[in-house]
C-alpha cells in the first residue's frame, strides 16, 4: 500500500516502516554529527597528555584533570571571560538599537537612496579587519578609546550591523502594514502602534538577531587582539596561544572556549528557533 | 633575595636609578611574539617576570596583531607597550621606531648577535634575548634501521635518505616527517640547511648546478617522507603519535615530545652535504619602541632579562637558549638536555657551516621566504622541472635582493652592494 493510499484511508501516522527508519536514522546521524566531536573534545580534555597522543584510545577516559586545572589557574582567564561577556553584551545592545530602526525604515518607508543604503550596509563587511585595524588602532589611541570595552564593542557592532539590519528588515516586512494601519484607525499614534502591535510580533526575531550579534562578537579575534591589551576577550586571549600549544592543552582550551558558548545557546535556544519560525507555529 | 640584590646592583650599574619612579608607575607591558603558547606564557609570568621588582606584564600575540598594534602605537606617538620581544626579522621592519639601547649593560651577551641587533645602524636597536635553532629528532625505534656504518650524530644527506628508505621498507609506511604544513618552518630548512650544505650559499648560488643537485636529493628524500607532512606544523605531535619516527624542526617545536617521553626520543644534528653541515641559529631580540610610556623602566626590564639567572629561567620557560655566557645547571628539562646535546654536536662539528637569518631585507623577508617555499611547492609537490623552476625563482630572488639592496650574509661571501644571484 502506498503512502498516499495509507493517508487516504485515514492512517494517523501516515508513514511506512521504511519512512520511519530513514527518519530515525537521519535524526541519529545528525545527533552523532554534533555530539561525537564534542564527546571527543571532552574525553581528551579529561585525559592525561600521554593518553591524548596515545593510540588506540579508550572510549571512557581515565579522568585526569591536569589540563583543565591548568586553565583554571591560568592567569587572566576569568577576567578575559568577563571582558568577552561585557563586549558581547554591549555589541548586542548597540547593534539592535541601531539595526532595528534601520530595518524598520527599510521595510516601511520609501526614500531616496534606499537601494544604495542597503548595499552600503553590506559594504562594511567588504573590508578585511586586518586592513582596518591599523588606522582604527591609531585613532583609538589618540581619542582614548584604546583598550576599552566600548571601543571594541563599536568595532564588533560594525561587524554585526549588516546582519541586524537585514534580519530585522525581513521581520518587519513579514508583518502586514495593515495591522499598523488598523491600530492607527483605533486611535494609536505611530509610536504606540509600533510598541503595542508590531513589537510583540517581532520580539522573538529581534532577540534572535541580538543573539547573532552576541555570537559574532564572541568569535571575533583579530580586532580584539589589536585593540585591547589588558581587557582582552577570551578568544583573543586564548586562541592565539592555543594554535601552537601541545595537543592536550589544545583540547582543554577548546573545551574552555566551547562550553560558555554551548551554555549560552542552550539558554537562548527558544529564541534561535523563533528566528527560523519554528516556535511561532 | 639573591635575585633582588643582583637586580639592584645591575640597575645601578646600568645607570638606571629610577627604581623609585618605576615602582610608582604601572607594570611594563612586554609585547612578544615568542613564548605565545599558553604553557610558555604562564611560565614566563610565573617563573621569569615575577622576579622583576617594578612589575611586568607579559602579553604574547601572533605576529599579525603584534605588528599592527605596535605600528599603531608608533603612529599615534603614544601607547602602552614598554618592551617588544620578537624575531630578528620582525624587529627589522620596525627599524626607525626603535629606541637606541646603547646605554643598557650588555656584558657577556654574544657579540655576533649584538652586532645583528644594530640592524646596520650605529645604534643598538635591539638586544638579543634568546636563541634557538633547528635540529633533528628521532624515536629510538628508528635507530635499528640506520644504514650500516652511519653515526646518527654525524649523518650525511645520503645516509638520511637511505635511513628514511629503510624505515619505509621495514614498516610499510614512510616514517620521515618534515614540517611542510601551513605554519611549518620549511623555508628555514631550505635556506639554512639544504642550500648551505650543498652550495655553501643561501642566495648567490640559488640556481647553480649544485642547487639543482640539492633539490633532486630532497625530492628523493620526499619520496620516503610521510605524505601527512604537508599538514605538519609542529613535529612534536606526529612524533608523539608515532606517525613519524624521524623529523626535522625548530627546537621549541620538538620540546613537548622530548619532555613528555624523554626516554623514547633522541635529538641529533642536521645532516651534512658536500659543503658542510649547514645550520641556522635563530635570534630573538628585545627592543623598546620610541612610544614606550616609561623608557627607563623598559630598559630596566631588558637589563633584568639579560642576567644569567633570568636567562636560565627563560630557557626553562620557553625552551629558547641563553644568549649570554652561562653555566647550565643540572636540573634542566629533558628537552633542554636532548636538544642541547644535538646543538653542541652540530655547532661543534668539524664540518659545521652556520648561516644567518636573512639580514637587511626589512619587510621583504616574507617575500624572500616565499621564493623558497614556492620552489619547494613547484619542484617537490607539483613535480615541475628543477632547472626551469630555479631559473624562474632566481629572477624573483634577484629583483628582491636589488630592491632591498641587502649585501650578502653568511654563508655567502661578502658583497659590494646587493647580494648577487649568479
Amino acid at each position: 500500500m502506498s503512502t498516499a493510499a495509507k493517508m487516504a484511508t485515514g492512517n494517523v501516522t501516515g508513514k511506512s516502516a521504511w519512512h520511519k527508519y530513514v527518519f530515525t536514522g537521519a535524526v541519529i546521524l545528525l545527533c552523532l554529527w554534533v555530539l561525537v566531536p564534542i564527546y571527543l573534545l571532552l574525553v581528551n580534555t579529561f585525559s592525561s597528555p600521554e593518553d591524548v597522543s596515545g593510540f588506540p584510545k579508550s572510549f571512557i577516559p581515565n579522568i585526569d584533570t591536569g589540563s583543565v586545572e591548568f586553565f583554571l589557574n591560568y592567569a587572566g582567564v576569568g577576567q578575559a571571560l568577563w571582558s568577552s561577556i561585557k563586549v558581547a553584551t554591549v555589541t548586542m545592545i548597540l547593534s539592535i538599537m541601531a539595526g532595528a530602526p534601520a530595518g524598520y525604515a527599510l521595510s516601511r518607508f520609501e526614500f531616496r537612496g534606499k537601494e544604495t543604503f542597503r548595499v552600503l550596509v553590506l559594504m562594511t563587511r567588504a573590508f578585511p579587519l586586518p586592513l582596518l585595524a591599523l588606522p582604527l588602532a591609531v585613532m583609538y589611541l589618540r581619542i582614548g578609546l584604546d583598550d576599552t570595552v566600548l571601543g571594541l564593542a563599536l568595532v564588533h557592532t560594525m561587524l554585526a550591523l549588516p546582519f541586524a539590519v537585514l534580519i530585522t528588515f525581513s521581520l518587519f516586512s513579514g508583518i502586514p502594514v495593515e495591522l499598523e494601519e488598523a491600530a492607527w484607525t483605533l486611535g494609536c499614534n505611530r509610536f504606540q502602534a509600533f510598541v503595542k502591535v508590531i513589537l510583540p510580533l517581532v520580539l522573538p526575531g529581534i532577540t534572535a538577531s541580538a543573539i547573532f550579534a552576541f555570537v559574532i562578537s564572541w568569535n571575533e579575534v583579530f580586532a580584539a587582539a589589536v585593540l585591547t591589551i589588558e581587557n582582552r576577550t577570551l578568544p583573543a586571549f586564548l586562541l592565539q596561544g592555543l594554535g601552537n600549544a601541545p595537543l592536550h592543552l589544545k583540547f582543554a582550551g577548546g573545551a574552555v572556549l566551547v562550553l560558555p558558548a554551548l551554555l549560552f545557546i542552550f539558554l537562548v535556544r527558544k529564541y534561535l528557533f523563533s528566528m527560523w519560525g519554528i516556535a511561532n507555529r | 633575595m639573591m635575585v633582588k640584590k643582583s637586580l639592584m646592583s645591575l640597575a645601578l650599574a646600568a645607570g638606571l636609578t629610577t627604581l623609585g619612579a618605576g615602582a610608582a608607575s604601572a607594570d611594563v607591558l612586554f609585547w612578544s611574539t615568542q613564548g605565545n603558547t599558553v604553557e610558555e606564557s604562564q611560565a614566563m609570568r610565573d617563573q621569569v617576570l615575577a622576579g622583576f621588582e617594578s612589575g611586568a606584564d607579559f602579553q604574547p600575540s601572533d605576529t599579525g596583531p603584534w605588528i599592527t598594534r605596535i605600528e599603531a602605537e608608533l603612529q599615534a606617538g603614544s601607547g602602552k607597550i614598554g618592551v617588544l620581544g620578537s624575531l630578528h626579522g620582525s624587529l627589522i621592519s620596525l627599524g626607525d621606531g626603535l629606541a637606541d639601547l646603547s646605554d643598557v649593560n650588555t656584558d657577556g651577551v654574544n657579540s655576533t648577535f649584538l652586532e645583528l641587533g644594530k640592524l646596520g645602524t650605529d645604534q643598538q636597536k635591539y638586544i638579543p634575548w634568546m636563541q634557538a635553532t633547528y635540529i633533528m629528532a628521532a624515536n629510538k625505534k628508528a635507530l635499528e634501521h640506520l644504514p650500516e656504518g652511519a653515526d646518527v650524530m654525524a649523518l650525511s644527506y645520503d645516509q638520511l635518505i637511505e635511513w628514511a628508505k629503510n624505515m619505509a621498507d621495514a614498516t610499510g609506511s614512510p616514517k620521515f616527517g618534515f614540517p611542510a604544513g601551513p605554519k611549518g618552518l620549511k623555508h628555514r630548512f631550505f635556506q639554512g640547511y639544504l642550500y648551505p650544505s650543498y652550495t655553501n650559499s643561501m642566495v648567490s648560488k640559488f640556481r647553480s648546478p649544485e642547487a639543482e643537485e640539492a633539490w633532486n636529493k630532497f625530492k628523493e628524500l620526499w619520496s620516503y617522507t610521510n605524505p601527512g607532512s604537508t599538514n605538519f606544523s609542529f613535529m612534536q605531535e606526529p612524533l608523539l603519535t608515532e606517525e613519524v619516527w624521524v623529523a626535522f624542526d625548530h627546537t621549541a617545536r620538538l620540546a613537548d615530545a622530548f619532555n613528555q617521553r624523554p626516554d623514547d626520543f633522541i635529538g641529533f644534528p642536521a645532516p651534512a652535504g658536500p659543503t658542510g653541515r649547514g645550520f641556522m641559529p635563530v635570534v630573538v631580540g628585545m627592543a623598546v619602541p620610541s612610544s614606550a610610556p616609561d623608557m627607563a623602566q623598559a630598559k630596566e626590564l631588558i637589563a633584568y632579562l639579560s642576567q644569567p639567572e633570568t636567562q636560565i629561567a627563560t630557557l626553562k620557560a620557553t625552551n629558547f637558549f641563553p644568549v649570554v655566557d652561562v653555566e647550565l645547571p643540572d636540573d634542566m628539562p629533558a628537552a633542554v638536555k636532548l636538544s642541547g646535546a644535538a646543538i653542541a654536536a652540530m655547532s661543534g662539528a668539524a664540518d659545521a657551516n652556520p648561516g644567518l637569518l636573512p639580514v637587511g631585507l626589512g619587510d621583504l623577508g616574507g617575500k624572500f621566504n616565499a621564493v623558497y617555499v614556492d620552489s619547494f611547492e613547484r619542484i617537490v609537490l607539483a613535480g615541475q622541472d628543477v632547472r626551469a623552476v630555479l631559473d624562474d625563482q632566481a629572477d624573483t630572488l634577484r629583483k628582491l635582493m636589488e630592491e632591498a639592496g641587502a649585501p650578502c650574509w653568511a654563508p655567502d661571501a661578502d658583497s659590494e652592494g646587493a647580494c648577487p644571484v649568479e
